[in-house]
């Protein structure tokens, strides 16, 4: 496998470069090696090989980085569970991949039913990085995101999906990391967009910059950005949302790109940021999870590039390799201009859900392109292709919405709510947008007011903290519309939060 | 004003906020301690204090407001000013 030899060719080449900042220490990229060595040892020499599932408790350590990389030396996927989550949630998940093993470097684990390696306390090393011969359709990964009946879904990657990944990223010009670059790595181990804040900083031997857990995001990176001049950030949308009312204050000019993902960009606010970012590009990125990450982009400019759609701005064209769709109710091309759904096809396709046949039917579909059968997977987002090519940005098609990032499935939250409710009420689940335009959740009951706290803390120990709905409304009857449905829009409306 | 009484005034405004008061601030305190105490509540405490003392904080204040302590010096600097 062509990206995990050249991971090794970077952490030797590069030995004397940092890899990583948490909290203000550096790691250099021969600590990683030092780190990954050990770490490896322990899994050649404790999990069967047959076992290719292994679990990773995502702490904010070189430790948590190095596993990622001796288990695809080793030709295993990992399966990150975040410590800040339910147990109950995690317990799930490791269930779900009948994981066995799991790497933890927490002081104490909580994984008493499961074989924990702690890689805090490793002395024994495996004596070099060459990787073991891989199978390019073994898995390299297993991210989780929410699904609709309270059962999280498995998104399983290949080792083929990432490297065509990688092969993508390489093929486009405008974007080349090297190892003077210092990069923003903002994201959880559990979210797949951090798959391209470690991946690509690692294979061009930049450094890394985390930021602690239990900090203000935004104010964190911003310090980040300013002390160390980060060359290069991925972002979520929702961080500029809240440092827009101190963009007077921000020019930075050691920062050369700045990439955007994981939810809408609207142009007022791209507009502005880029005034703040002399030096910089703007990439709009465009990818779901079953899709390994990125898609394709479209490169913003305040003015030579501005195309959108309602002030979202587009999300361009498809990266090499890729093929995009857009299709009607029967999965049938529709005309350029028109709205559809978007489909994705190509090598970075997932091989499809885990264990989940039922929704496979619904999501992913073939059809005969040149003799050919092409794969393709339903993202659920509205787009439309233009004349020139490039696909807008409309919006979802179902009741999924991005909380910081987040897929969320609001049929999730409703799922949880009602379980343990002693009054058996409806319960609607609702995304509502503050006045910095960031999405949180509100819960409308259709009930004369009651106690919620028994309903909370129920959510709590099952749902992540972004997903606890942060307002309720207790409405005594729903607004339908004329067909029958409850009227989520009108139900909105009484969510007062901008 | 001293720091006492801008504590107190603080302590209000967070739980205006957090909308609970199962918290004691002191000049240690940081968000993991108090619960609800994240992101998008920062936010909001922060244009809550802003407006109840009458100042605008700088950006370079906010991002290195570790905790409760932090807030408090930052306050009394403006002040200070003011």
């Amino acid at each position: 496998m062509k990206f995990i030899k050249n991971i090794q060719n970077s952490i030797e080449y590069n030995s004397e470069h940092n890899v990583l900042c948490v909290n203000n220490v550096f790691y250099s990229y021969n600590d990683f090696a030092t780190e990954i060595k050990k770490i490896r040892y322990a899994i050649a020499n404790t999990i069967e090989s047959t076992e290719k599932l292994i679990g990773l408790v995502t702490n904010d350590d070189i430790q948590t980085y190095a596993s990622i990389i001796a288990l695809w030396l080793e030709g295993k996927a990992y399966v990150p569970v975040n410590p800040e989550v339910p147990l109950d949630r995690n317990l799930q998940v490791f269930n779900s991949t009948q994981t066995q093993y799991v790497i933890d470097s927490s002081k104490e684990s909580v994984y008493n039913n499961h074989i924990v390696i702690s890689p805090l306390n490793l002395t024994e090393s495996y004596p070099d990085l060459n990787p073991k011969k891989i199978e390019g359709e073994d898995l390299a990964y297993i991210l989780f995101t929410s699904g609709t009946t309270g059962q999280p879904k498995g998104v399983p990657i290949t080792f083929n999906n990432v490297q065509a990944l990688v092969n993508a990223i390489d093929e486009e010009p405008t974007f080349n990391l090297n190892n003077t670059d210092r990069c923003l790595q903002m994201f959880e181990l559990t979210f797949d967009f951090s798959v391209v804040t470690y991946l690509f900083p690692i294979l061009a031997g930049s450094c890394m910059y985390t930021i602690p857990k239990g900090v203000i995001k935004y104010f964190y990176i911003f310090k980040l950005i300013k002390e160390k001049e980060l060359t290069v950030l991925t972002m979520v949308p929702s961080i500029i949302n809240y440092l827009r009312p101190y963009f007077h204050e921000i020019n930075e000019e050691s920062v050369r790109y700045c990439s955007f993902g994981g939810g809408a960009l609207h142009t007022d606010i791209a507009k502005e940021w880029s005034n703040c970012l002399p030096n910089c590009k703007i990439f709009n990125y465009y990818g779901p999870t079953e899709f390994t990450v990125y898609s394709g982009f479209y490169p913003y400019h305040k003015e030579t590039h501005t195309k959108s759609y309602n002030g979202i701005i587009a999300i361009g064209k498809p990266q090499k390799d890729t093929l995009y769709l857009v299709v009607d109710d029967s999965n049938k091309e529709v005309p350029i201009g028109a709205t559809g759904e978007l489909c994705l096809g190509g090598p970075q396709i997932t091989p499809g859900y885990w264990k989940n046949e039922e929704r496979n039917k619904l999501s992913f579909f073939s059809r005969e392109e040149n003799g050919e059968q092409i794969r393709y997977y339903k993202t659920g987002d509205l787009c439309i292709k233009d004349e020139e090519g490039d696909f807008l940005y409309v919006g979802r098609a179902d009741f999924q919405v991005k909380i910081r990032g987040y897929r969320v499935e609001l049929s999730e939250i409703e799922y949880h709510a009602k379980a343990k409710s002693e009054k058996k009420v409806n319960m609607v689940a609702v995304d509502i947008y503050n006045k910095l335009g960031n999405a949180e959740i509100g819960l409308a009951i259709e009930s004369n007011p009651f106690d919620t706290t028994q309903i909370f803390e129920y959510m709590k120990s099952k749902m992540p903290n972004y997903m606890i709905p942060m307002h309720v409304e207790f409405i005594e009857v729903f607004p339908h519309s004329i067909n029958g449905k409850i009227d989520r829009k009108a139900l909105k409306k009484h969510f007062n939060i901008s | 004003m001293n720091r006492e009484d801008i504590l107190e005034k603080v302590t209000i405004a967070f739980s205006k906020v957090l909308e609970h008061n199962n918290f004691t601030l002191t000049n240690n305190t940081t968000a993991d301690d108090v619960d609800g105490w994240e992101s998008i509540t920062h936010m909001m405490i922060i244009s809550e204090i802003e407006n109840d003392f009458n100042i605008k904080f700088k950006l370079m204040d906010l991002m290195n407001m570790n905790s409760i302590g932090d807030l408090l010096d930052s306050l009394e600097s403006e002040l200070k000013v003011s």
